[in-house]
C-alpha cells in the first residue's frame, strides 16, 4: 500500500467510527460539545502514535502468545503518560475529560491498529496509519460533538449560533441524543459512500467501454 | 521439551522487558508532572477562592488552617486584608447525595457568619440538567448574604427558599443541604477558628514587626 492509500483507508474507508464502529465509549461519552470531542481526539492521537510506533518497532521480537498483554501494557503506559501530562498542563480540560482518559486503554480502535497494522508493517507506515486513523477518529468526534452542541445548546465551539433565545434541546446533550445523532451521521456517511461507489462504477464502465471500442478499432 | 522451555523463557523475558520499560516511563513522567499538577490544582483552587472570598490581600492557601470535623480534617482558608484583619473564611463541603456521585462546593463566609458566595468545584451531574449549579449565576447569587437563621434551607418544592430546576430537584436539594451543613460548621467552630487564627497571626506578625524596626534603625 502506498502512503496515501494507507491514509485514505485509515481516515475514511476504514474509519474507526464510521466503518468499524469501534471506540464507541469515548465517542458517546465525551461528545457533548465539539471542543470536548476535539481534545479527546487529540489525546487518542498521542496514544495511538506512541503505541503504533513502539509496536511496529518491536514487531517480530515479541512472541506471538504474549503479544496482546504486551500491546495492552504499551498502550496503558502511553494513556497514563498522556493523562498525567494533560492533568499538569491542561488542567481544566482534564477536569472535564479526566474520567474518560483512562478508558482510552480499552478503546478497541487502538489495540486493533496495533494488532492489525503496526505489528505487520514498517515504522513509517505505522506512523502514517496512526495519524490517519486518529485524524478520522477526531473528525468523527468533532462532527458528533458539533451536532450535539449545535442542537442541544445552539452553540458551536462555545460560540452562540442560534442566539440567546434558543430553547435548548436537552435530548441531544443526554446519552440518547448521542445515539440518535450518530445514527443520522452514519446514514449520511453511507449515502456518501454509495454516491462514491456509483460514480466509481460509472467510471469503470466508461473505461471498459472505451477499451472495447479501442480494441474494435484496432481489429 | 527443551524447545517449549525456551519459548516460555522468551515470553517471560519479553513481558518483563515491556513491563519494566513501561514502569520506567511512568516513573519518569510522574517525576516531571508532579510539580506542575500540584501547581495546576493550586491555581484552580486559587481562582475558586478568589470568587467565594471577600476582597483580601493574603494568599489564603498559605494561611490554611486544619480544623477537625467529626474525625475528618477540614481545610479552612482565611482571607485577610493588609493589616492582617480577617475579612472572610472559606472551606469546601461535600454533598454526598448528588444525582451522580458527590458534589464538592467551596463555601465562602463573611466574618459575621453570612455567606459571601458559593462555587461548585467538582461534580458529575447530568450535563444540561443538573449542571446548572455551576452555570446559573442567578441561582448561585441566591445564596449571597444568607445565614443559618434567616433562611429556610430547603428547595421550594420541599417548602424552603431555594429554586429547584425543571426536571432536576435532587441536585439543588443536595447542594442546599451541604451549604446548610457548612453554615452549621461555621457556627460550631467559629470561636475555635478565630482563636487559632489569632495564634497564627501572633507569630509571623511579631517577626514582621522586628524586621521593620530593623529597617528603620
Amino acid at each position: 500500500m502506498t502512503k496515501s492509500e494507507i491514509f485514505s483507508d485509515g481516515f475514511w474507508h476504514n474509519n474507526a467510527i464510521f466503518a468499524q464502529l469501534l471506540g464507541m465509549c469515548p465517542l458517546l461519552g465525551v461528545t457533548t460539545s465539539a471542543e470536548n470531542g476535539f481534545w479527546m481526539g487529540a489525546a487518542t492521537l498521542l496514544v495511538l502514535l506512541g503505541s503504533n510506533l513502539v509496536v511496529s518497532m518491536v514487531r517480530g521480537v515479541i512472541p506471538k502468545n504474549v503479544r496482546i498483554p504486551a500491546y495492552i501494557t504499551i498502550i496503558a503506559a502511553f494513556v497514563t503518560v498522556v493523562g498525567m501530562a494533560m492533568n499538569a498542563w491542561m488542567h481544566e480540560m482534564y477536569m472535564i475529560l479526566g474520567l474518560f482518559i483512562p478508558l482510552i486503554v480499552v478503546n478497541c480502535a487502538i489495540l486493533g491498529r496495533a494488532e492489525a497494522f503496526a505489528s505487520k508493517n514498517s515504522v513509517v507506515d505505522s506512523v502514517v496509519d496512526a495519524l490517519a486513523v486518529s485524524a478520522g477518529f477526531t473528525f468523527a468526534l468533532v462532527l458528533l460533538g458539533g451536532v450535539r452542541e449545535l442542537f442541544g445548546q445552539g452553540e458551536l465551539f462555545g460560540f452562540s449560533v442560534f442566539g440567546e433565545n434558543y430553547p435548548d434541546m436537552l435530548m441531544f446533550i443526554l446519552p440518547p441524543g448521542a445515539f440518535i445523532a450518530l445514527g443520522f451521521i452514519l446514514a449520511g456517511v453511507n449515502l456518501i459512500n454509495r454516491q462514491l461507489k456509483v460514480r466509481a462504477d460509472h467510471q469503470k464502465a466508461e473505461d471498459l467501454a472505451a477499451e472495447v471500442e479501442a480494441v474494435e478499432v484496432i481489429s | 521439551m527443551m524447545g517449549i522451555d525456551r519459548d516460555q523463557v522468551r515470553m517471560v523475558i519479553a513481558l518483563f522487558v515491556v513491563a519494566s520499560v513501561a514502569a520506567t516511563l511512568l516513573a519518569l513522567t510522574d517525576i516531571v508532572t508532579r510539580e506542575p499538577i500540584a501547581e495546576a490544582q493550586r491555581q484552580a483552587l486559587h481562582r475558586a477562592l478568589a470568587q467565594v472570598l471577600p476582597a483580601h490581600s493574603n494568599d489564603p492557601q498559605n494561611d490554611v488552617l486544619e480544623v477537625d470535623k467529626d474525625g475528618s480534617i477540614v481545610q479552612v482558608y482565611p482571607a485577610k486584608d493588609k493589616l492582617g484583619q480577617l475579612t472572610g473564611l472559606a472551606w469546601e463541603v461535600v454533598a454526598p447525595d448528588g444525582y451522580a456521585g458527590s458534589i464538592r462546593i467551596l463555601t465562602g463566609f463573611k466574618p459575621d457568619g453570612r455567606l459571601n458566595a458559593i462555587r461548585v468545584t467538582s461534580h458529575k451531574e447530568t450535563p444540561g440538567l443538573g449542571d446548572w449549579i455551576v452555570k446559573d449565576s442567578d441561582w448561585l447569587a441566591n445564596f449571597v448574604a444568607r445565614n443559618l437563621d434567616d433562611t429556610d434551607w430547603r428547595v421550594k418544592k420541599d417548602g424552603g427558599d431555594f429554586d429547584q430546576f425543571t426536571g432536576a430537584t435532587i441536585t439543588p436539594r443536595a447542594v442546599v443541604k451541604a451549604v446548610k451543613k457548612s453554615l452549621e460548621f461555621f457556627k460550631e467552630r467559629n470561636q475555635l477558628i478565630l482563636q487559632r487564627l489569632t495564634e497564627q497571626h501572633a507569630l509571623p506578625a511579631s517577626a514582621a514587626e522586628k524586621s521593620t524596626h530593623g529597617v528603620k534603625q
